[in-house]
């Protein structure tokens, strides 16, 4: 195990059948550090992230995240973690303050209405607030993920492609919030190379579901 | 129990806001209640042997209708991911949508109840029947709100549901039938019949809430 470690993966395997996604991942990133995590499709990124965010089940190996294990002390690691995808994971029927709310309740956040209003003005919906999410922009709905990734305050995120659907104004605000942002611990699954320099301070690239380089200071072993 | 009460509530505003489900199901319930009626007109005088049998499969068939979509939305939406990413019990998400879908299931099941009391003049709405469905309901969407989970990401979820729930469902109808024959002074034997019904809900309720966990792994 590797001291001070927020996200360390040993010998991670994921079979879906005699298909073997992932094979044999290990790696160690430190706190606040920003990896970017690369890979043609297929090569098991969101399988990777899934896997840490606990809603895929390892065939075998370890994880911790933030000292939790994966398979152990389930929700307090979930309390840890935030998560965004290319899908926005939103109730399209509910509007962005109600779903907020719902995400907030649920993740027992403290003072959640000063948060969600915090959050909503950060990501530019504060005015729309009351609005049906299902009547909003793609775009619009990546904020609003924004938002309920970090409604909880978590200290690591995975994202998997998070650029999905934002216009310069919403690339602005992921990165203001998420992908630069001090003290969070960011793997984010991406396939904007040229972008990767101006967040990442680290690279993971994955083939086959094997890490094939990496860059300082993730740590491979 | 707050991730109940907050599960219970946005499944309730969403049921609210979409309807279509619901809609369907007591229409599917008000037109079988009415072609009953009008079928049972020209044979016999005495619909009441006949009203258990009408209640509990109207029942069966809005339930299933209505309950296919408990998870199914929330897969189409990705925001299943999102509650099962949640610091909370995986059994209190499955207690807060059963509980949804008991208030609104026992809605529709008043509204055909007092349906079928005009409609065969007989008094349905009576605070015994209530009981009895109510009871049944619980077991019922307990048993179909678990097997909705496990087709939520099958592509033919609307078949495979009615196909995995009715044969499990067998015992709570008999009972539910039987209990409610009883209710109505029809002769049903000795048999306790609401206190199997209430058993098969509490069995129904335990073996979904220790299988819900297993059955959303991946």
């Amino acid at each position: 195990m590797t001291p001070n470690a927020a996200i360390e993966a040993n010998n991670l395997t994921k079979k879906y059948g005699g298909s073997l996604v992932l094979d044999g991942v290990a790696f160690a990133l430190p706190p606040g550090s920003k990896t970017a995590l690369t890979g043609a499709n297929g090569a098991g990124k969101s399988t990777l992230l899934h896997v840490l965010a606990t809603l895929v089940s390892p065939t075998s190996g370890t994880a911790t995240i933030a000292g939790y294990s994966i398979t152990e002390a389930l929700p307090a690691l979930r309390g840890t973690i935030g998560m965004l995808t290319h899908s926005p994971m939103v109730y399209e029927e509910l509007s962005p303050l109600e779903n907020l709310r719902f995400f907030a309740r649920l993740y027992g956040v403290p003072n959640p209405d000063a948060r969600i209003e915090a959050l909503l003005r950060a990501v530019g919906l504060w005015q729309r607030r009351d609005e049906l999410t299902g009547l909003l922009s793609r775009g619009t709905h990546q904020r609003l993920a924004i938002a309920r990734a970090l409604v909880h305050t978590p200290s690591v995120l995975l994202l998997d492609e998070p650029e999905t659907g934002l216009d310069s104004d919403g690339i602005a605000v992921l990165d203001a919030l998420m992908l630069r942002a001090p003290h969070l611990t960011v793997l984010a699954a991406t396939h904007l190379l040229a972008r990767i320099d101006a967040w990442a301070d680290s690279r993971l690239h994955l083939a086959r579901g094997r890490v094939a380089a990496e860059a300082s200071p993730v740590m491979v072993r | 129990m707050d991730a109940i009460g907050a599960v219970l509530a946005k499944d309730l505003r969403l049921l609210w806001r979409q309807r279509t489900g619901w809609l369907s199901a007591f229409t599917f319930a008000a037109i079988s209640v009415l072609t009953y009626a009008f079928a049972f007109d020209l044979v016999t005088d005495d619909v009441r042997p006949l009203l258990p049998g009408v209640l509990w499969v109207t029942f069966l068939f809005a339930g299933t209708i209505a309950c296919s979509r408990s998870f199914s939305d929330e897969v189409e939406q990705g925001t299943f991911d999102a509650l099962l990413l949640a610091p909370v019990p995986r059994t209190a998400i499955y207690f807060g949508k059963v509980l949804a879908n008991c208030i609104a299931l026992f809605s529709v099941e008043v509204a055909v109840m007092l349906l079928a009391t005009i409609l065969f003049n007989t008094p349905l709405l009576t605070v015994e029947l209530a009981l009895i469905a109510g009871v049944g309901t619980v077991g019922y969407v307990s048993l179909t709100t678990l097997l909705a989970t496990l087709g939520a990401r099958v592509q033919s979820r609307e078949v495979l549901l009615p196909v995995l729930a009715l044969p499990l469902l067998v015992p709570l109808l008999i009972a539910g039938v039987r209990a409610t024959g009883a209710a109505l002074d029809l002769p049903q034997g000795d048999a306790p019949w609401l206190m199997l019904l209430a058993v098969f809900t509490v069995w129904s309720a335990l073996g979904g809430a220790l299988l819900f966990p297993l059955a959303v792994e991946r």
